[in-house]
């Protein structure tokens, strides 16, 4: 994720309705531009933050159509900096692709911090720009094409006294096509595909029929919707188009005439949020979600002050319906930690107090088995969270702050501006759905690594307490027992390898971010020497938690990509990867190692790295990437405690 | 609302969609605008619609030759009183 996320509080994208102002927006209740528009005046340092805050409230077609129109007067003015991550972008498909793609273009930028120049094909020409290797659009030369079908061509055409097997296989059919169509775009171009399922009819047509055959379009769609999901390989990603359709309301999201007129695919409103979508998933593709939320207690986990009202006196569970309402809340942190999301707790509380009702209250849903880490004390806020941060090795800009008082909020927002936050507010029956609605632990997939982590993480702090208790590094590795698993990059692990290779920063030599897809063509590729590690201690199982990229060109082998999970450092890890690179130089004939280290904002703790096991400096960029060389017949096996298979 | 009233309400929408001035008239239309194309005239009759609350039958702006027949027009669609 970009830099976007630390200038917010709160969810960004996603249509998350304005609370104040409920979740219907009524037509001629238009936002107000005054602020924005005096700020483009005056060129004051404030525009951008309030062209942000005024993008992030904005629903309806006109606002967003002024807020596109302010911002090039900005840029007209020398206002906005000129972005350079350029991404290139196609997009095609079975309907009038503007003012949609300008849309897309605004929302990429203002809020995922990714500027884009976008390539429109021509109204319902996708087939044939897709299939044509000529066509100008690979001429173009996209890293991500956008494929927005018609919904007037997702239907059934078979006999309506058909089967429903005959039904099935017709939509069956539809997928099928569409995926060749992205199937060829990736082996043309490498080009991830973003491609937009189908809304459901409105209408009330064919009454009963609706909900027993697939003839109805509803019931077609719905399951062709069902089918591409089921179905689609992992360059391929969706934008949900059934579901911002439902959200806003089907009935809402059409517009016959503006198809009839200009081959509009939506109603005004549905088209951004649509084109907020795309846009979403385009900025996020190779990001990666928060890792912890952190909770206040008192009035976000149960209703009144603990150290006040004691374990009696809170409002918890089935005795009321504000206690009623925190449990369900505390159940959808609990189904987060299921999915690996780390919970945390940062509350001014005496611990003592702060741990009762985890350990004895009978209503509560989280016990402190849940907790990866417990701050309950008088510092500020925003100390114990750096704290948090710090104790779980991971950067605090994957942490997630939920607190009732808008104050704390603020404070946090202040002093670590890198922590998204989230204001529970003073109601908490919508604490649960502003969470859901954040947006912020959203996976493609979970894998078993996932549900394990929050395991994991409880292990590691045993073991951190061990470590203290042994003063003999040696002795304590050895007590470790630790197994070790290296092998070459293996189509199962490509979801979790893409997973560490979109959210490693820190122990991270080069940064260099990989989808799901790219990493799948590395396996494929002759040239590339890739492997994993995996490791084990009696502690418990880590995982996955190495990452390397090799690259033989004639003599030198390259280090492309060198990664690990900051949770093993100091475990000889990087010895066994050292072993493995030099050996897999020796099986490739090159008699040179050639390390690279690209500076990040938070790789600092590898910037010696490649010195320190030996290799020499040669040279760095005007970048200030530098290169290191390692000579392979010099080099010595390195031995580890860690038994090594 | 009167000719006037909604002539104004007009100039808003326009100052909102095209990067340059343009002082609405009832004799103005897309030629006299550089910025003035189909995309634009897409945005604008949409933003037109949902800035007054109201809804066009199918081809009757297409049927508008200058601002002064949408004026028309707006003032036709919208609720009498």
């Amino acid at each position: 994720m970009g830099e976007w996320i630390r200038l917010t509080a709160g969810p960004v994208f996603g249509c998350q309705p304005n609370p104040e102002a409920g979740i219907l927006e009524g037509m001629g209740s238009l936002l107000d531009m005054q602020t924005l528009k005096t700020c483009l005046e005056l060129s004051s340092p404030a525009f951008e933050g309030e062209l942000l805050a005024k993008t992030r409230e904005a629903r309806e077609f006109a606002e967003v159509l002024q807020l596109c129109t302010i911002r090039k007067r900005a840029f007209a003015k020398g206002l906005l900096p000129k972005s350079e991550k350029i991404r290139r972008i196609a997009m095609v498909g079975g309907s009038n692709m503007r003012p949609m793609s300008d849309f897309i273009e605004y929302f990429a930028a203002v809020l995922g911090g990714v500027s884009c120049e976008i390539w429109i094909g021509d109204y319902d020409n996708y087939h044939a720009e897709l299939m044509d290797a000529e066509s100008p659009l690979y001429v173009f030369k996209p890293d991500t094409v956008l494929v927005l079908p018609s919904d007037r061509r997702c239907v059934f055409s078979g006999s309506l006294t058909s089967s429903r097997a005959e039904q099935e296989e017709a939509a069956h059919h539809i997928v099928g096509e569409l995926l060749d169509l992205s199937s060829v775009v990736h082996e043309l171009c490498g080009a991830e595909v973003i491609l937009g399922n189908f809304r459901l009819s409105p209408y009330s047509d064919p009454g009963a029929m609706r909900n027993t055959s697939l003839i109805s379009d509803y019931s077609f769609r719905k399951f062709v919707n069902l089918d591409l999901g089921a179905r689609m390989p992992s360059f391929v990603h969706i934008c949900d188009v059934e579901f911002l359709s439902n959200r806003r309301g089907n009935l809402s999201g059409v517009d016959d005439r503006t198809w009839f007129e200009s081959k509009q695919p939506f109603a005004a409103d549905l088209l951004v949020d649509v084109a907020r979508e795309f846009a979403h998933v385009l900025s996020n593709l190779k990001g990666a979600p928060k890792k912890v939320a952190v909770v206040d207690l008192d009035n976000t986990l149960w209703g009144g002050v603990i150290g006040d009202d004691g374990l009696e006196g809170i409002e918890l569970g089935t005795t009321s319906p504000r206690g009623e309402a925190f449990r369900d809340f505390q159940r959808y942190l609990l189904e987060l930690s299921k999915r690996g999301v780390l919970l945390a707790v940062c509350s001014k509380n005496d611990y003592d107090k702060a741990i009762e009702p985890f350990e004895n209250h009978p209503e509560m849903v989280l016990r402190l088995k849940d907790i990866v880490c417990f701050k309950a004390n008088w510092e500020p806020k925003s100390d114990n969270i750096r704290q948090i941060a710090r104790e779980l090795n991971l950067g605090v800009d994957s942490l997630v702050f939920i607190d009732d008082n808008r104050a704390e909020i603020e404070i946090v927002n202040q002093f670590v501006p890198e922590v998204s936050t989230i204001w529970a507010g003073d109601d908490p029956s919508e604490f649960a759905a502003k969470l859901k609605d954040s947006r912020f632990f959203e996976f493609r997939n979970i894998t078993a690594e996932d549900v394990q982590r929050v395991q994991r993480y409880k292990q590691e702090s045993e073991r951190q307490q061990h470590l203290n208790t042994s003063t003999d590094m040696e002795a304590y590795l050895r007590s470790l027992e630790m197994a070790g698993v290296i092998k070459p990059f293996d189509r199962l692990d490509a979801p979790r390898i893409a997973q560490l290779i979109g959210k490693s920063n820190q122990f991270n030599l080069t940064t260099r971010r990989r989808t799901e897809a790219e990493v799948l063509n590395i396996i494929g590729d002759e040239r590339y020497s890739a492997f994993t590690m995996r490791l084990a201690d009696r502690f418990g199982d880590h995982g996955l938690i190495a990452v390397v990229i090799g690259y033989a060109r004639e003599d030198d082998f390259e280090i492309d990509t060198w990664l690990m999970s900051c949770r093993v450092l100091k475990r000889q890890v990087e010895e066994e990867v050292l072993n493995e690179v030099v050996r897999l130089a020796r099986v490739r004939g090159c008699t040179r190692v050639v390390g690279q280290y690209i500076p990040t904002a938070k790789n600092g703790m590898v910037r010696e790295l490649y010195p320190q096991k030996g290799f020499s400096h040669s040279r760095e960029t005007s970048g200030g990437v530098q290169f290191y060389e390692l000579d392979v017949a010099q080099y010595e096996v390195k031995p580890t405690q860690i038994n090594v298979k | 609302m009167q000719q006037q009233e909604v002539l104004a309400k007009l100039q808003e929408v326009f100052d909102g969609v095209f990067l340059q001035k343009v002082a609405v008239s009832r004799e103005l239309s897309a030629e006299d605008v550089e910025e003035w194309d189909s995309l634009a005239h897409v945005s604008l009759i949409l933003a037109v619609e949902q800035t007054f609350g109201i809804r066009f039958r199918v081809g009757e702006v297409e049927a508008t030759k200058n601002l002064g027949d949408l004026t028309d027009l707006i003032v036709k669609r919208l609720p009498q009183g």
